[in-house]
Order: C-alpha cells, then sequence, then structure tokens
C-alpha cells in the first residue's frame, strides 16, 4: 500500500509518534531485501517492475521475431518447403499473438509503470502490489502460452481465432485452450494494472499539476487505461465463452446447435479495436515528448493532442465492424462503420499535423531518439493513409484478407508503436540506467530498421493488390510475378530489420558495460520525470516540487516571455536537484516488498492447466490463489523498522540495485 | 480516361511510400485493378482516385516533413526558437478540412455499399457452399429455357457471360470466404448464414479465385474459379450437367466403375452409378443406385460430386489442374466444358497422385477423429492396378 505525501508544512509540530503494526502470527512478515534477486522477486517498486516488464516484452519481441522470419523464409520462393502448411499456421498464430500481446502491450506498461509516477510527482503507483501482481501476471501467461510447444502443440487457429474453426471439432488440439487460458491470464493483468494507473493518476500528483498540466505521455496513457478497462472485459467474456464451449461442452459457437458463428467476431473486435489503439498511443505520447525537447520548442496544441487522444479513444468504439466488412453484415451496417472509420483518421491526422507544425521553426537535433520519432510521423503516416483506403468498404472487399492489410498494420505496428518504443528507449536510457546508449550504433539500428521496415512492408501492398491472400502457408507461380517477386523482397527486408535489432541488442550489451555516467539532464528535457536522479533514488523525489505549468521542468530552467515568446536561462538542472534535495521530506515511507504478488500469480496458470488436463489440478491452483489473497489480506502493511539490516554507514536514501 | 491512364495517375500520386501495383494483364490473375465483371468495376471506379488522393496527402506530408529537418535543423548557431503554443484557430482549420474530404469521399462511397448489394434476377441463382478445403456450386431456375436445377459441381462455377448472376454463400463448416478478384470483391461463407450478392463477367474467360478467409490446414490450397462461357455454351454445358453419368462400354472402364463404387461412392456422388446388387434369398441380380454417405465419412458432410468431372478442367478444390498445360487455347478450353476433358489432355500424373495418397498432395486430416470421420480425403491405400482402372473409368465421367 502506497502513503500519499503531504507537502511539507510550515507549521512547527512535534513530529507524530510512529505507529508499529503488531505481527499477524509471526508467518506474515514481509521481505525486505534491497539487493540480490529476492529484491526482484518480491518488489513492488514501479521502476523494478517496469525493468522487468521491459525485458521481458523485448525477450518476447525477439521470440516473435525469429517467427516472422521464418514465416518470411517460407514465403521467399513459390511452394517452400521450409515450414509443414501446420508449423506455419502455428506460426503465424503465435507470431501476432505474442507481438500483441506479450510484446508491444507489456512493452508500454513498462514505460508506463516506470514514468508515471516519476512524471506526475508521485513515489509509487496508487496500488503497487497489484502492480506487481500484473507483472508476474503477464510473465506467466506468456510463459504459460508457449508451454504449449511441449503440451500438445502450439495454437493454430490465428491471433484471432474464429468460430468455429476454434471449437473442439475442427480444433481437438489443446493449441486453443492454451491462446484462451494465456490471453485471459495476460488480461488479468491489463485489467487491474488499467484501474492502477487511472487511480494513480487521478489521485497522486503534485501539488499544482492539474489535469492539463500532465505531460503529454501521461496524458495518452490515461486514455489507454480508460480503453482498457472497457475493452479487456469485452475479451474476457469472449475467451469465457470460448473455454466453456471447449471444456464444458458449451454451444455459443456452435453452428450445429443454431449459434451465429458473427458473435466471436463481433466480440473479438469489439475488443480488438481499441485494442489497437491501445497499441498505438503510448507510442504517440511517447514521440510527443521527445519532438519537443529536439525541437526545442513547446508540443504545438497541447489541449488538440491531448483532446484528438480522447477522441481517438472514444471514437475507436464505433469502427469494429471494419474488420467485418466481408463478413456478411448487411449493406446499413457496412455503410455506417465505413462512415464512422473514415472520420477516425480525422483526430489522428491532427497529430501528425501537429508533430510536424512542433517541428516547424525549431532547431532541431537529430539524437537517435528524434530519427526514430521522425520516423514514427513518416511511417505512420503511409501506414494511417493505406488505413483510409480500407475504410471505402466496397475496395475492403477487395483488400480484407490480402497482404495488403498486412502491409497497412505492420506499418502502422512497426513503423509507429515499435519505431515509439526505440525512440522511447534512446530518450530514456539515460535516466533509467545512468547511462547514455551509443549514438553511432544508435543512427545504425535506425536507419536499417527504416530501410528493414519500408523492404519489408512496402512490396506486401503491391502483393496484396496484386491477389496475394493472407494466412497462406505457399505462395504459387500461377499467382502471378508481382506476388512472388514482392514476397522475396520482402523476405531480405525482414533480415535487413532483424539486423537491425540486433545493432540495438549490440547498443545495450555495449552500454552496459561502461560507465554510469549520464548526466541529469543530457537532453535539455522539459517534463518533471527528469528532475530525479540518473537513476532515480528508491524514493523518486526528495521532495515533490510544485508545478506551476505544463513542462515544468523547462521552466524552472527557463523564463519565458509569452509575448515574444523568448526564452532565457535561469536555472540548470543541477541547481534543481540540489534545491530539491535541501528542501528534502524528513519521513518517506514507501510500500514494502511483499511475497504475496508472485504466489497468487503462479496459482493462476495451475487452475489453466487444470482446466486443460485435470479438474483437480485446477482446485489446486485454485487454493493457491485464495491462499495467496488470504496472505495479500492478512499482512502487515509495512515491514517491521527492526527487520532491515540497515547498509553499513546508515540509513541511506540512495537507491542501490536498480540497473 | 482508360484503365491505363487511371492507373497512371494513382501509381504516380502513390509512389512515394503507398507503391501501388501494375500487374498488367493476365500475368496476374488475381489482379484487384484490373476489373472483367460489372461489380469489379464499380468497386475499381470508386477505389483508383482514394488510393490517388491518399497518394497526394502522403507525398504533401512527407515534402512537409523534409522541408522542416532541412529547414529547421540545429546549425550549431545561437538561434533559440521561438516557444509557440499554438494557434487554435489554425488547427480547428485543420481538424476541419480533412473532415470535409472524407465526408466527400464518403458520400459516392456508401452510395457503391447499396449499388453493390442490390441484386439482378435473371431467372437463376447459384449457392456457394464451402466446406474443408473446396467449393461446392448448386444451381437453381433457368436459363435461356434450360433448366438448371439440380446442378450440382465444384471446383469452378461456370455462368454465362453478361450476365449478373445472384449467389447465395454459404459454409458446411467453418467460415470459409469466395473471391474471384476479376469479376468483384470478396464475401465469407458462414455456417448457418446465406449472404446474397452478385457474379458477373464482361466477357468468357476463366476467372482464378482463393478462398480468402483462414480456415484451417489448407486454406493455401483451396482455390476457386469463375468461368463465363459464351450463352450458347452455357447452355450446352447446363444441358449436359443435367444428365446423369453414361454406364461406360468399355471393360476396363467398368471394371474401374466397379472399384469406385467400392472404394469412392463412400464419399463421392455419381449420378446415374449403379451397381449390380444380387438378392441373397432369390439369387436374382438387380442394379441398384449407389448411393454416397459423405454425411457418416466427413465432418462437412460433403465431398465433391464427380458425376461430370471430365467436364472440368482442376480438381482437389481446384488446386491441380485435370488437363495439361499444353491444352489451354480457347476452343480446347471452352470444349473441355461443353465435352468433357479429351484424354490427350488429361493431366494423367497428378491424378493419379491423387488416388494414390490425397494427403501428400494436399495437407488434409487423413486419421478419423474422434467422431470417426475425415476432414478430407484420406489416403485410400488402392493398388497401382486399382488406379488405372479407375482413371479409365473417370475418363468417362464427361
Amino acid at each position: 500500500m502506497a502513503i500519499v505525501e503531504k507537502p511539507p508544512t510550515p507549521l512547527e509540530l512535534a513530529p507524530a509518534p510512529v505507529v508499529v503494526p503488531r505481527q499477524a502470527f509471526g508467518l506474515y512478515k514481509r521481505p525486505v531485501s534491497t539487493t540480490g534477486w529476492k529484491s526482484w522477486l518480491f518488489t513492488v517498486d514501479h521502476k523494478k517492475l517496469g525493468i522487468m516488464y521491459g525485458v521481458a516484452a523485448f525477450v518476447f519481441f525477439i521470440i516473435g521475431g525469429i517467427e516472422a522470419l521464418l514465416i518470411r523464409l517460407q514465403l521467399a520462393r513459390p511452394n517452400g518447403t521450409i515450414l509443414s502448411a501446420q508449423t506455419y499456421n502455428e506460426l503465424f498464430t503465435t507470431h501476432a499473438t505474442t507481438m500483441v500481446f506479450l510484446f508491444v502491450m507489456p512493452m508500454g506498461a513498462a514505460f508506463w509503470n516506470y514514468f508515471i509516477p516519476l512524471q506526475i510527482g508521485a513515489r509509487d503507483v496508487a496500488f503497487p502490489r497489484i502492480n506487481a501482481l500484473g507483472f508476474w501476471l503477464f510473465l506467466f501467461g506468456g510463459l504459460f502460452f508457449y508451454l504449449s510447444l511441449f503440451l500438445g502443440g502450439l495454437p493454430d487457429c490465428g491471433w484471432f481465432c474464429y468460430a468455429p474453426n476454434s471449437g473442439a471439432v475442427f480444433s481437438p488440439t489443446n493449441g486453443v485452450d492454451f491462446w484462451a487460458i494465456a490471453l485471459q491470464i495476460t488480461g488479468i493483468a491489463s485489467l487491474t494494472g488499467s484501474i492502477n494507473i487511472i487511480v494513480t493518476v487521478l489521485n497522486m500528483r503534485a501539488p499544482g499539476m492539474t489535469l492539463m498540466k500532465l505531460p503529454i505521455f501521461t496524458w495518452m496513457v490515461l486514455v489507454v487505461q480508460f480503453l482498457l478497462v472497457f475493452a479487456i472485459p469485452v475479451i474476457s467474456v469472449a475467451l469465457f465463452l470460448l473455454m466453456f464451449q471447449r471444456v464444458f461442452g458449451a454451444t455459443f459457437f456452435d453452428a450445429a446447435a443454431g449459434a451465429d458463428p458473427l458473435l466471436w467476431q463481433h466480440l473479438f473486435w469489439i475488443f480488438g479495436h481499441p485494442e489497437v489503439y491501445i497499441l498505438i498511443l503510448p507510442s504517440f505520447g511517447i514521440v510527443s515528448e521527445i519532438l519537443p525537447v529536439f525541437s526545442r520548442k513547446p508540443l504545438f496544441g497541447y489541449p488538440f493532442v491531448v483532446f484528438s487522444g480522447a477522441a481517438i479513444g472514444f471514437m475507436g468504439w464505433g469502427v469494429w465492424a471494419h474488420h467485418m466488412f466481408a463478413s456478411g453484415l448487411g449493406p446499413v451496417s457496412v455503410a455506417v462503420f465505413s462512415a464512422t472509420t473514415m472520420f477516425i483518421a480525422v483526430p489522428t491526422g491532427v497529430k501528425i499535423i501537429n508533430w510536424i507544425a512542433t517541428m516547424w521553426g525549431g532547431k532541431i537535433r537529430f539524437t537517435t531518439a528524434m530519427l526514430f520519432s521522425i520516423g514514427l510521423i513518416v511511417e505512420f503516416t503511409i501506414g494511417g493513409l493505406s488505413g483510409v483506403t480500407h475504410a471505402i468498404a466496397p475496395s475492403d472487399w477487395q483488400q480484407t484478407d490480402t497482404y495488403h492489410i498486412v502491409a497497412h498494420f505492420h506499418y502502422v505496428l512497426f513503423g509507429g508503436a515499435v519505431f515509439g518504443i526505440f525512440a522511447g528507449f534512446y530518450y530514456w536510457w539515460p535516466k533509467m540506467f545512468g547511462r547514455l546508449l551509443d549514438e553511432k550504433l544508435g543512427k545504425w539500428n535506425f536507419w536499417l530498421m527504416v530501410l528493414g521496415v519500408n523492404l519489408t512492408f512496402a512490396p506486401m501492398h503491391i502483393s496484396g493488390l496484386a491477389g496475394q491472400s493472407r494466412r497462406n502457408y505457399i505462395i504459387d507461380d500461377v499467382q502471378g510475378p508481382w506476388v512472388t517477386s514482392m514476397n522475396l523482397i520482402a523476405t531480405i527486408g525482414a533480415f535487413v530489420l532483424a539486423v537491425g535489432v540486433l545493432i540495438f541488442i549490440i547498443n545495450v550489451v555495449k552500454t552496459s558495460r561502461g560507465p554510469r555516467n549520464a548526466p541529469l539532464d543530457p537532453w535539455d528535457a522539459r517534463t518533471y520525470e527528469w528532475m530525479t536522479t540518473s537513476p532515480p533514488k528508491e524514493h523518486n523525489f526528495d521532495s515533490i516540487p510544485p508545478v506551476h505549468s505544463i513542462d515544468e521542468f523547462f521552466h524552472r530552467k527557463y523564463a519565458e516571455d509569452h509575448d515574444t515568446g523568448e526564452i532565457r536561462k535561469v536555472a540548470t538542472a543541477e541547481e534543481i536537484m540540489a534545491e530539491q534535495e535541501a528542501n528534502a521530506d524528513k519521513h518517506i515511507h514507501l510500500p514494502s516488498p511483499s511475497y504475496w504478488p508472485i504466489v497468487l500469480a503462479s496459482g493462476v496458470p495451475v487452475i489453466g492447466l487444470g482446466l486443460i488436463f485435470s479438474v483437480p489440478l485446477a482446485i489446486v491452483g485454485g487454493v493457491i490463489v485464495l491462499l495467496g489473497a488470504y496472505g495479500w489480506a492478512l499482512e502487515p502493511s509495512v515491514a517491521d523498522d527492526t527487520d532491515f539490516d540497515p547498509p553499513a554507514g546508515g540509513p541511506s536514501k540512495e537507491l542501490s540495485t536498480v540497473g | 480516361m482508360s484503365n491505363h491512364g487511371r492507373r497512371a495517375v494513382a501509381g504516380a500520386a502513390v509512389a512515394a511510400g503507398l507503391v501501388l501495383l501494375a500487374g498488367c494483364g493476365d500475368s496476374s490473375p488475381l489482379d484487384t485493378w484490373n476489373p472483367k465483371g460489372v461489380d469489379a468495376q464499380k468497386i475499381h471506379d470508386l477505389q483508383w482516385w482514394v488510393f490517388a488522393i491518399a497518394g497526394i496527402v502522403g507525398i504533401v506530408v512527407f515534402a512537409v516533413v523534409a522541408v522542416a529537418v532541412v529547414k529547421f535543423r540545429d546549425r550549431g548557431d545561437d538561434r533559440v526558437p521561438k516557444q509557440v503554443h499554438g494557434a487554435p484557430k489554425l488547427e480547428v482549420a485543420w481538424t476541419i478540412a480533412p473532415a470535409v474530404l472524407l465526408a466527400g469521399i464518403a458520400v459516392p462511397t456508401l452510395a457503391a455499399v447499396f449499388d453493390l448489394t442490390k441484386q439482378d434476377d435473371p431467372g437463376f441463382e447459384i449457392t456457394v457452399i464451402g466446406q474443408q478445403w473446396w467449393w461446392e456450386y448448386q444451381y437453381r431456375g433457368s436459363y435461356n429455357g434450360q433448366s438448371l436445377d439440380g446442378i450440382v459441381t465444384s471446383g469452378e462455377m461456370v455462368i454465362p457471360a453478361g450476365v449478373r448472376v445472384p449467389l447465395r454463400t454459404t459454409s458446411r463448416d467453418v467460415i470459409h470466404s469466395w473471391w474471384v478478384p476479376a469479376l468483384n470483391g470478396k464475401r465469407d461463407a458462414v455456417p448457418n448464414r446465406f449472404h446474397d450478392w452478385n457474379i458477373q463477367a464482361f466477357e468468357p474467360g476463366d476467372y482464378l479465385g482463393w478462398c480468402t478467409e483462414f480456415c484451417g490446414l489448407s486454406h493455401a490450397n483451396m482455390r476457386a474459379h469463375a468461368v463465363a462461357l459464351t450463352p450458347e455454351n452455357f447452355v450446352a454445358w447446363a444441358k449436359n450437367q443435367q444428365k446423369p453419368a453414361a454406364k461406360p462400354t468399355d471393360p476396363t472402364a467398368l471394371q474401374g466403375m466397379g472399384v469406385f463404387a467400392a472404394q469412392c461412392a463412400r464419399c463421392h456422388t455419381v449420378k446415374g452409378l449403379t451397381q449390380t446388387v444380387k438378392d441373397p434369398t432369390t439369387g436374382a441380380e438387380t442394379e441398384q443406385p449407389v448411393i454416397a454417405a459423405p454425411d457418416q465419412q466427413l465432418v462437412s458432410g460433403a465431398a465433391p460430386s464427380l458425376t461430370h468431372l471430365m467436364s472440368r478442367t482442376s480438381f482437389a478444390g481446384a488446386k491441380y489442374d485435370l488437363k495439361k498445360p499444353g491444352c489451354t487455347n480457347d476452343s480446347a478450353y471452352d470444349q473441355a466444358y461443353v465435352t468433357g476433358t479429351a484424354g490427350n489432355c488429361l493431366n494423367r500424373a497428378d491424378l493419379e497422385s491423387w488416388l494414390r495418397n490425397a494427403p501428400e498432395m494436399k495437407p488434409m486430416y487423413a486419421q478419423l477423429n474422434d467422431d470417426k470421420k475425415y476432414r478430407g480425403m484420406p489416403a485410400l491405400g488402392l493398388s497401382e492396378q486399382q488406379i488405372d482402372l479407375l482413371v479409365a473409368y473417370l475418363v468417362t465421367l464427361k
């Protein structure tokens, strides 16, 4: 449990007596390690959790990438023999599921878990143990998904797993069960996390930080959390219906029993469309932070960017059936969704224009973070414009389920979401780890990725319009030379992309061996999170600086004349940090680590295995979850002070373990 | 402006990122920008200029970004950029302008949706049925006085050129999608649902299509053809389809018929196929019709009707050609539809391989599932002699 800090009061009061809660049974002591593996396993610190989210998500990125490379190898030539039909169908299922649910979403969580408290002036999130639970559920859900490889075979129904193909008759092996349960588990992580972040942002902001002074990344993430709150329950329901059908013989999607198979599609896409905005908005937030810093100008039209983000979130609920234009909806539904899909291009277009207007008239520094951000603008525009062509429903009747669609979403997801993620790596690495990623390697990383993205996905626009349909384990000469030649180019491009990613990994390893000597403020940044050490202390801020404007940090360094728009430096980052340290709060209570999130999380995949293989096992899993919940509820709210071994030299407020 | 002229404009406009296809003519049989039927033409008339506008917008955006990164790069001087926070009036304008442009695009789009949904009534309709992993076509009604009732074929949907044919699309198992790009967009085939739409070809020809909704293991091998014949040839074709299969006279083919009745007729229908049945008590021999029972053997409950197999030009879900590559000129082609693929044109090698071991030729579920049914054609374990006899019989199914 977090304890909300009050700002230092000017009154002279005797310090309140410290109340020590009684230990319950002596069994529920809270863990107290500050170093070593235990300090990671039982942590509730948002920064450690953010790093763990990031590492796990990146590993899944590599796995999903290898799956993609195998797919591309198979399609490099007609009638490829590298993969069988069954293996290919498994790989495109796992590639998409991994990239969406186990990479982009958790990587967003990595950034927002680490930076939201820092951006709003909090010392942790509202519910730190729930935060930890979310991480472990994500990790165990992802591992559970891949357990299928050893327990009956990977899922092969596609990441969207349409009914009736997902039913027991057409998917008799356990793959679909593993898919459904894994997504159910990671869904709990997303849902609990979303409530956590909403409460954190609404309740734990620094004094003076009104909502319209929030850093733009925090705003975009707040919209994402509201999308998660309403979207995850929809997929949870769909997955429950599917599992009841597969495990207990229900007939929700059973055509022979009279069901309408389109029910699954509606449920999936009512989740699925807001999901894609969940994937992209954090990256929009990241580049909205980076572009102003490296243009030396504020974000152009902050209120419009905020409102367009909220508009995207809101309008995103009204377009889901554009994934179903050819599915047999009547003309009225098709026409309505075609129109709404066209109009959702408007708020996204506003962002693109505002970003360009941010750069216009600025003084642009081409650091790697900035290159990735500009890259996002260009690549996302390509993906967004091809998306507008899909909104034209009759045209989509030709384009849907072809590689033209694959091209679209890879441009917006790789060129959009992933470029934003990499921009965030290069921008925030010095703050998180106290080291700057190498800029020269960064530029190689960037240019190889730009070349790779365009070489891989641009040809798919052509091969799709030339009639190549999706989810085919082979291409054939009969499809014509445009299909075969474009697939070969795409395969080459995929390997160029892989080299780009490899360069990033080399950059990380090289950087980790270097000295931890990043300055406090390497980029001359604008927002609140930079008013911390690099890396931040465990308690983030010695005192919480009050907020007077958007870009609070920038306005403490520079005085701005609002009439002429001129700025004049009045303080350095070091001076601002010194002032913060001089006013340090006397008592800083942090949430204590806890065993129970990982214990509770470990029971959930056991329930999953039980549902697939043996009901008694599910009961065992349920008991673990129940015990975890009891432990959670009954443990003391803080570790006893006498449990700690203070570091030699006396108690210290320095963070000693991150990075 | 001709199609080529339009395509050139569109191609130039989207060059910078939305590289546009240029599939020329028949080298790209699935080309979605080469309409050969009225519905595909209407889609093309709507979409090409939207792509062009998208391309122009893209080029403008890239140009502005390029100018910005060059003009406003940090040149190492002391310039401090003006801290502009926004320009609300401008921002409202650039919110409204795209909305107006999109509204302009929306109007003809919505009109086209309703226009393409309207069905004509030429006096007949075709029910398109998808199942793992082939297409079946059932005809109802009549055309130019020739009844089409009861015609059941697979692999290729035969239509008269110039006629806009109403289709009803459905499925016997999972969701499929029927798509012949040259003639129209696609429509999903969903069990328990019938989707009404249309197909039309301007000229006679063979138009290639594919299943385009992931439907399991051999989704990639589930092709479709729409074959448009001249009205006279279509009537001749239909007349032939109405006839039951003639009993062969050649003794080898007769033996093959016996093998067929014993092995293949469990699933495959041949109208008119009979076998001699000896009454156990009286000893009298009678000719009894052979009724296929695919519902007992297959999850989908159906297997392709083979009554007029040789009047088609492909088999195995249209994955393999029944005819050799040399026999593809127009007159030989149309002849196959009217009088059957001639013996010298038959692709014996692939047909024999299929009979020898179908799951090797096309991934399918050759093992019985928990309900003792197959999904797809199993390997029958036929001897080479049985295969030769069968082929001798199959070539008589014209």
